[in-house]
């Protein structure tokens, strides 16, 4: 009678101790995570935060939802400890004033820019293998499954988070990435919804404030900020008539 | 005063001798190949060598490696009649300028397990043996580093065979009986010992004059203990007193200075292909072997290479070139290849590779960085992301990899630009500016898009006859993207679009 109770134990232990494990009914509370900055997000993923050592897809059905300020909290708290952020082949030009704005250490920023998509590929690789820690972003226009995977193995073996935004015509395609978001914009707010994760799915979209509203902007100023923007001829704290004061000095 | 016997510790001298050195400088290039009877692929990979001097006016091959030996090519034969043996033959003349830049690079390379190394000199012309191809070095000190002396020979013969150079060795308190012993591989480690274990050897190891060897050959005497059993006033009357001032200083009764040899502060290295090699790939085992080489040097020097230039000779075409920069300076092998493969993937040969020159222009002072045991720390993250700055632009090419970085400008089309990863970034931060900025404005449908906030007023540039007036707005278009756009009332009239709050 002993011996059945601490069988049935052993095995529950057993069980339970083995991450590589997946079971459907519980989060997978062995996921390496980043904390995403946004409490509600947080909420939702499984861990608490973006997976680490994962390719995370974020797919937009277009460009200026906010998908790459969904990711300013962490790049900011990563690039400030002194992890690097490597953006390969970023299909517009970084303003150096805005990430510095939003908190991103500019000397940890590394750009790549390939010649082909094949290239782009393998820096993306390189980037994941490369160094331990720190972030790989990337925006690749067409990528195959076996491509996926292998940066997902990429960014596995070095505890990387890679993040690739995609277009809304790969939410069809199989995909072996941890986790894949879909943004979605609208009037007052965005939706992001998982499409997969680790552990169960949550099926509410979850909203967040757009990368500019003039509500949230006013409230992210720090304090005193106002007073140096206008001294330096920059747009200084927004008000409610949404009027942006024109800059001071033109020479 | 009372002298302390025996605080001085005996010299142990470590001599290699270089048996192949002629044809080492061609055969270096060449993967070891162990297959004697080959298909035509491995003979394309392991070709006859065989290298020719000329001696009383008439070229005779001196030496041939394995596969042209396995035709029945052998030192001493007519140059013409080892070519009408063998129909693939490659027949190379000798090259004494590149053996003697050869010894001295290899010299500068033992400089990492000693500090006394040294090249020895030859007596006289009319030497039997011809010059002595060799490295002698004092290995006694750093005993307690690299272990006892076989066991440094041993490990100098086996790296020294990595990089393709076949060598014997042997160790002697005295720099002329360590020569003797490297003959025959053998291991003196005491005065006393010389007598005993080099009497055996036979007199045509001796670095003596031609004349006077086979002068002693024809009085009978045939080992070097012949000669050591004649008193020493006797022998110098017979074969004058500098044979006898040798004999003194291989048993160590003279003094014996040596002049050592100190690596210059550059490293070039040349090697020719005995067989011309067309892919690309191929280049890359010989690359291989000498970046080894340079390393070695590197460490001896405890110097460290940043730019690396490569000259690829054609038959009958320019030179390919390339440089290979690194973001800090290195002696690791393996960093340097990693670059180099890389490099070698995008090479366009314009035809089949000669000769392969390798330099590094500049040394630097090695700064050894303690590694930890955590991959964390910032000086190893520093490392790791030069090493893949290197690797990315030794591939996409040196402009491809950078940093980005402010200026100081209204106008934000001209307030950034790429920097150096070495160089700072300095930049005012604007949150309410978007994440992205278009390269160019493109021009725009305003009355598609919902105004969110602005104007924001930008008038600048009248100095550099770049004058703009704009207003910058914050947009939404019907798809809930926010993009920042302007109306432009000078030079151009209208609406554009600028940037995206991505």
């Amino acid at each position: 009678m002993g011996d059945r109770s601490v069988k049935a134990v052993t095995i529950d232990n057993l069980l339970s101790g083995t991450p590589d494990l997946w079971q459907g009914n519980r989060a997978n509370c062995n996921q390496r995570t980043l904390p995403s900055g946004h409490r509600q997000l947080d909420a939702q993923l499984a861990g608490g935060g973006w997976p680490l050592g994962a390719v995370t897809e974020i797919i937009t059905d277009a460009q200026g939802l906010g998908e790459l300020s969904l990711l300013f909290p962490t790049l900011a708290e990563l690039s400030n400890k002194g992890q690097w952020l490597i953006m390969v082949d970023p299909p517009w030009v970084p303003y150096p004033a805005a990430l510095l704005g939003h908190g991103l250490a500019l000397d940890r920023l590394l750009l790549v820019h390939s010649n082909n998509q094949k290239e782009s590929l393998w820096a993306c690789e390189q980037a994941l293998y490369g160094s331990h820690g720190g972030v790989v972003l990337a925006w690749p226009e067409r990528i195959s499954f076996r491509h996926l995977r292998r940066l997902q193995l990429a960014a596995e073996s070095n505890t990387k988070a890679a993040f690739l935004f995609r277009p809304i015509h790969a939410i069809t395609a199989p995909s072996p990435a941890a986790l894949r978001l879909r943004l979605q914009g609208g009037t007052t707010d965005i939706r992001i919804e998982i499409l997969k994760c680790r552990g169960p799915r949550p099926t509410n979209p979850i909203r967040i404030s757009p990368p500019f509203s003039p509500s949230l902007s006013r409230a992210a100023l720090p304090p005193g900020h106002a007073a140096t923007d206008s001294t330096g001829g920059i747009p200084g704290h927004i008000n409610e008539a949404v009027e942006l004061p024109a800059s001071t000095t033109l020479n | 005063m009372k002298k302390v016997a025996g605080c001085q510790p005996e010299p142990c001298w470590l001599a290699l001798r270089f048996t192949h050195l002629a044809l080492d400088q061609f055969t270096r290039g060449l993967p070891v190949s162990t297959a004697v009877r080959s298909t035509a692929d491995q003979r394309a990979r392991n070709p006859a060598v065989a290298i020719t001097d000329t001696i009383n006016r008439k070229d005779v091959i001196i030496d041939c490696n394995p596969a042209a030996q396995a035709s029945g090519i052998m030192p001493g034969m007519p140059a013409t009649a080892a070519a009408g043996i063998l129909d693939g033959l490659h027949l190379q003349p000798r090259k004494r300028e590149a053996e003697q830049a050869t010894l001295e690079r290899l010299a500068a390379w033992c400089c990492q397990y000693s500090s006394q190394v040294c090249i020895p000199k030859n007596q006289s012309n009319g030497l039997r043996n011809g010059p002595r191809n060799g490295i002698v070095l004092e290995v006694g000190a750093s005993k307690r580093l690299f272990g006892e002396a076989p066991q440094l020979a041993t490990r100098l013969e086996r790296e020294l065979g990595q990089l393709g150079y076949h060598t014997t060795s042997g160790t002697a308190p005295t720099t002329e009986a360590a020569w003797l012993a490297s003959h025959d591989n053998l291991h003196i480690s005491d005065r006393d010992m010389i007598r005993s274990q080099a009497g055996p050897l036979p007199l045509t190891y001796l670095h003596l004059d031609a004349k006077q060897l086979l002068a002693m050959e024809r009085m009978g005497f045939r080992q070097l203990r012949d000669l050591l059993k004649l008193p020493r006033k006797a022998f110098a009357r017979r074969f004058g007193p500098a044979a006898a001032d040798y004999l003194d200083r291989l048993l160590g009764l003279q003094a014996d200075p040596q002049k050592l040899y100190f690596p210059p502060e550059h490293f070039t290295s040349r090697l020719e292909l005995p067989a011309e090699i067309a892919h690309r790939q191929a280049l890359l085992f010989p690359l291989k072997r000498m970046v080894s080489e340079l390393c070695g040097v590197l460490r001896g020097g405890d110097n460290a290479a940043q730019s690396l230039h490569v000259v690829l000779g054609h038959e009958d075409h320019d030179d390919s070139s390339f440089v290979l920069n690194l973001q800090s300076p290195t002696q690791d092998p393996a960093r340097l290849m990693r670059v180099m493969h890389e490099r070698i993937e995008r090479l366009q040969l314009p035809q089949a590779v000669r000769d392969i020159h390798l330099q590094a222009p500049r040394l630097l002072r090695f700064n050894a960085n303690q590694s930890s045991l955590f991959q964390d720390n910032p000086g190893e993250q520093e490392q790791n992301i030069q090493q893949l700055a290197e690797r990315l632009q030794a591939r996409l090419g040196h402009k491809a990899v950078g940093g980005i970085c402010g200026v100081e400008d209204h106008r934000p089309e001209y307030s950034w630009r790429m920097r150096e990863l070495t160089e700072e970034p300095a930049c005012t931060p604007l949150p309410h500016r978007p994440a992205w900025l278009l390269p160019k404005p493109r021009r725009c449908d305003i009355s598609r898009y919902e105004i969110l906030a602005g104007p924001e007023r930008i008038e600048s540039g009248w100095w550099d006859g770049r004058d703009c007036r704009r207003d910058y707005f914050i947009v939404r278009d019907q798809g809930g993207s926010t993009l920042w756009a302007f109306h432009e009332y000078k030079p151009r009239q209208g609406w554009f679009l600028h940037g995206i709050f991505a």
